[in-house]
């Protein structure tokens, strides 16, 4: 039954994955998409003996395994699609490849292989191997030094995962629905509508939606991951937005023309050399209970400040803080390069309009760093998401009783600290996952926002 | 223009130099010469991974290493120090995998099981038992065996079949620091020895004019909490805590255990017991003591010289006691904590020698002694306990004798050597997270030891299904 559900799902995702091959006649193209996206999942299946489906695993199992299927077949046939478009030349092939297609190499076809050579085996050895070794120990229970490892199949997952099936079903569809909606209501309104306006108001809805939907599906048990993802939501989203923020108004007053301004830039950007554990000391010298400059500063007024390692909001808060202040350098460090950039007329322009500084600021700067603020906002996901590591482990080892263990925190925690390597491989293709939903998203969100001059 | 060229060059190894800096082991130890042979004139070199990275200790152990160095011209025992335990357990293992393995690895007790079940890829047991690489001899290349006299309690921890596999090195139990200045202001006469009488002298230090923080602390660490256990003799896991074949249950919610985690809370909720936030936290807990946060530490004996002499230069005296015992039942004994030094499997014999060799100069009498003169681990041979004693040492430093008798007092018995269990590094970590949710969350101890139970349990099946039978 599960197995027969897991094919159409492929059959369907494969068919969704190739929509886009425009070469192929509409029919074709579906039943093309639907055998590609079948076959990855009779593939998979087959290779992991369907364990997934078979009846002793539990419901949850049975639904991750149908969902492994449709997207497997997603994967194969939208790769299968793009690359089909490349190498024909179509119109997919990728904006920037697109002019210069028609070159070859004097030497023969395998020249340009042999340059690619070095980096495909670096590519190899160091990132395809490794990763293959991930989803195959994910699905494990292996500790370094055992005699035998054990399948357990999806067990690693479904136990992260609420073991009600029901919820498992249908969240990710009403989330998906409300998206899939609110994104059809936006490009159905007429421009400069009513609707449309409430249409792109409420579109941040259904993020909240899917985030809330991610929330119940996790299980909020001690071997849950409910936790843990409400602390890798706060954490990363507060080190984004503060660093950010942040970084981009200290680049504004470093900015304006005051004396010494080269020693101040200089200045600014040194927190970003001290590496992560080293912030973590940093903010767990000055915030501690007995011996913390924050605690004599606060009885000198006459206050006990509460010990932040007790109180979840000041731990989150502490966390934060030294993310943030570590990654400050690095945002003030580009944005600087930012705003040297922003146009000069445009801001003469503005002012000759009788545009106040903060109007200037917000209608003529802001706009202008996009494609900087674009790159920071992934550059700095990926630093809340994997490095604040070392922070975390110095500052409150995830105390209070695991508030502050981040997805990233937790993967060491359970695969390397307890040696338990197949629970951290499948934490690890969890963050994988979130952070590839999450690139994807960003790029659609900022195709129609960002504007790199030019043409644009 | 040749200005902007050089500062994006700098500004370009900066970054790289940041993203260097992320990288968290720095430790590459080098190649051990695994496969040296008797050959007259080479050196046969002896890599020892231990788990001091701290001064005294760390320097104990090379000015020992040097010592043996120079005694046996032909071989080289090479130093390298890491940060934790749990960071030798880990880099341990990943080299027995595939790398460059030491000779000697300095293994904590909770990882005795481990180390015994681990095999490398041909399926040989990792490491070997120094009784059975020793052979019954009395000395190696003329350094005295000592094995046979080491002290009881450290014999009956690490004796596993009846076959006492590694060499104890650094050995502690649980003991109590008091600041008798505190105590003296609070009027208590005596220093408190069962759990009631912990609650009457915190009632009294709590309420002097200008009382301290708190009262108590200790580190919220599962190695206080087997050693209650084994004061009120009960079990932590089945077949007398895995000693008498594989522990396969665990009794993470034993009345003796939900006992325990009712007392720490009730002081907690008092005020009485000061909660670092922090698991583990050795530091933390020392710090509130020697600021005199508190008036009593339930800590290792590992730091008794340190303790006490920072207490002495902060200005008030420092007396060790016995850790506090539930008067409600019987005492049966505290254990061991620490660390033993394993042998590794498959070395030849020029190699193994050496490594038998250095250990039992390790911890000769006079060494032996020497170590717990400036650290507190207990003294492990009966021959440096009476060194000791002929010195007099104990007249002057009546602190450093408590954990030998706290030891000498125990009893024999399961409960009382303490539990060899798999996975036992994780079960650890699950009982100080239920302290933790208990004392930071409000949870009611019984609901949550019955949670963390179940946890345990998982876990340990998992590991017995991976490695026993």
């Amino acid at each position: 039954m599960s197995a027969l559900l897991a094919l159409l799902a492929g059959a369907g995702a494969g068919a969704y994955g190739f929509r886009t091959a425009r070469r192929l006649r509409p029919a074709r193209r579906y039943l093309v998409g639907a055998l590609l996206g079948t076959l990855g999942a009779v593939v998979v299946s087959v290779l992991t003996g369907g364990c997934a489906y078979s009846p002793e695993v539990d419901a949850a199992q049975h639904i991750l395994g149908i969902a492994v299927a449709g997207g497997i077949g997603l994967a194969v046939a939208s790769g299968t699609s793009v690359v089909l478009a490349s190498a024909k030349g179509g119109r997919d092939a990728g904006s920037i490849g697109s002019d210069i297609r028609t070159g070859t190499y004097r030497l023969g076809w395998w020249w340009p292989w042999a340059l690619l050579l070095p980096t495909i085996v670096i590519l190899v050895v160091f990132l395809y191997v490794p990763a293959v070794q991930t989803f195959t120990l994910s699905t494990k229970l292996v500790r370094l030094g055992a005699p035998r490892q054990i399948e357990v199949c999806l067990a690693n997952f479904s136990e992260l995962l609420t073991p009600n099936p029901w919820i498992l079903v249908i969240l990710p569809l009403i989330a998906v629905g409300v998206m899939w909606g609110l994104g059809l209501w936006k490009r159905r309104a007429s421009l400069g509508s009513m609707s449309l306006t409430a249409a792109t108001a409420l579109q941040p809805f259904g993020i909240v939606v899917l985030l809330l939907a991610l929330y119940y599906m996790f299980n909020g048990g001690p071997r849950g991951y409910r936790g843990i993802y409400v602390n890798t939501l706060v954490v990363s989203a507060g080190t984004v937005a503060g660093g950010m923020i942040l970084g981009l108004a200290v680049a504004y007053l470093a900015f304006q023309k005051v004396r010494g301004m080269t020693v101040y830039r200089t200045l600014l950007i040194w927190p970003y050399a001290v590496s992560p554990p080293v912030a973590g000391i940093l903010f767990f010298m000055m915030f501690d209970p007995t011996a913390g400059i924050i605690q004599h500063l606060f009885e000198l007024v006459g206050v006990t400040f509460p010990n932040y390692r007790e109180d979840v909001f000041l731990a989150r808060f502490a966390v934060i803080a030294a993310s943030t202040w570590k990654i400050l350098g690095y945002n003030v460090l580009f944005y600087l390069a930012g705003l040297q950039n922003v146009p000069g007329d445009q801001i003469e322009a503005s002012v000759l309009d009788g545009a106040s500084a903060w109007q200037r600021f917000r209608y003529v700067v802001t706009p202008s760093l996009a494609p900087i603020t674009f790159f920071l906002l992934i550059t700095n996901l990926t630093y809340a998401f994997f490095e604040v590591y070392g922070t975390i482990d110095y500052l409150t080892r995830g105390a209070p009783a695991g508030k502050t263990s981040v997805a990233i925190y937790e993967i060491i925690r359970v695969g390397v600290e307890n040696r338990d390597i197949g629970r951290g491989a499948a934490q690890s293709v969890l963050l994988f996952l979130a952070v590839i939903g999450l690139t994807v998203w960003q790029f659609k969100q900022s195709e129609s926002r960002i504007t790199y001059g030019g043409g644009g | 223009m040749r200005y902007k060229s050089w500062f994006a060059l700098f500004v370009v190894f900066a970054l790289v130099f940041a993203a260097c800096g992320d990288s968290t082991d720095e430790t590459t130890p080098d190649d051990g010469g695994t496969d040296v042979t008797a050959v007259p004139g080479t050196v046969t070199t002896i890599d020892i991974w231990i788990a001091f990275a701290d001064g005294p200790r760390l320097t104990y152990t090379e000015e020992r290493a040097a010592e043996f160095n120079s005694a046996h011209s032909d071989y080289n025992v090479a130093v390298t120090a890491f940060d934790s335990y749990n960071t030798v357990f880990e880099q341990a293992q990943l080299a027995l995998e595939g790398g460059n393995p030491p000779e000697i690895i300095h293994f904590f007790e909770a990882a005795t099981q481990e180390a015994l079940d681990t095999v490398d890829a041909d399926g040989n047991p990792i490491f070997k038992s120094v009784t059975e690489a020793i052979g019954g001899r009395t000395e190696i290349l003329g350094e005295p065996v000592i094995l046979d006299d080491v002290v009881s309690a450290a014999r009956n921890y690490y004796t596993v079949d009846g076959e006492f596999y590694s060499m104890p090195w650094n050995t502690s139990s649980a003991i109590m620091f008091v600041n008798q200045d505190i105590l003296d202001a609070a009027g208590v006469a005596e220093i408190p020895k069962t759990w009631a009488d912990v609650d009457a002298a915190c009632e009294k230090i709590m309420a002097i004019a200008d009382a301290p923080k708190g009262c108590i602390t200790w580190p919220n660490h599962s190695w206080f909490v087997e050693q209650t256990l084994g004061q009120e003799g009960e079990l932590l896991a089945n077949n007398d805590n895995g000693r008498d074949g594989r522990a396969t249950e665990v009794y993470l919610d034993s009345d003796g255990m939900v006992a325990y985690f009712e007392w720490w809370k009730s002081l907690d909720d008092l005020g009485y017991y000061i909660y670092t936030g922090v698991q583990r936290d050795w530091d933390g807990t020392n710090t509130a003591f020697q600021a005199q946060e508190v008036g009593m530490l339930i800590y290792s004996s590992s730091d008794t010289t340190v303790i006490t002499e920072t207490g002495t230069e902060n200005g008030f005296n420092v007396v060790a006691a016995p850790m506090p015992y539930n008067g409600d039942v019987p005492y049966e004994g505290n254990l061991i904590g620490g660390a033993t030094l394993w042998l590794r499997n498959g070395l030849d014999t020029v190699t193994e020698d050496g490594a038998l060799a250095f250990m039992n100069f390790f911890s000769n009498p006079a060494n032996a002694a020497e170590w717990h003169k400036i650290t507190g681990y207990i003294p492990i041979t009966e021959a440096a306990v009476q060194l000791l004693k002929d010195e007099g040492f104990y007249d002057e430093s009546p602190n450093s004798l408590v954990a030998s008798d706290q030891l000498a007092a125990a009893a024999d018995t399961p409960a009382a050597r303490g539990a060899l269990l798999g996975n036992f590094v994780a079960i650890r970590d699950v009982i100080t997270a239920a302290a933790e949710d208990m004392l930071v969350n409000d949870i009611d101890p019984k609901q949550r030891l019955t949670e963390a139970n179940a946890e345990a349990q998982q876990l340990l099946d998992e590991y017995n299904s991976l490695f026993g039978g």
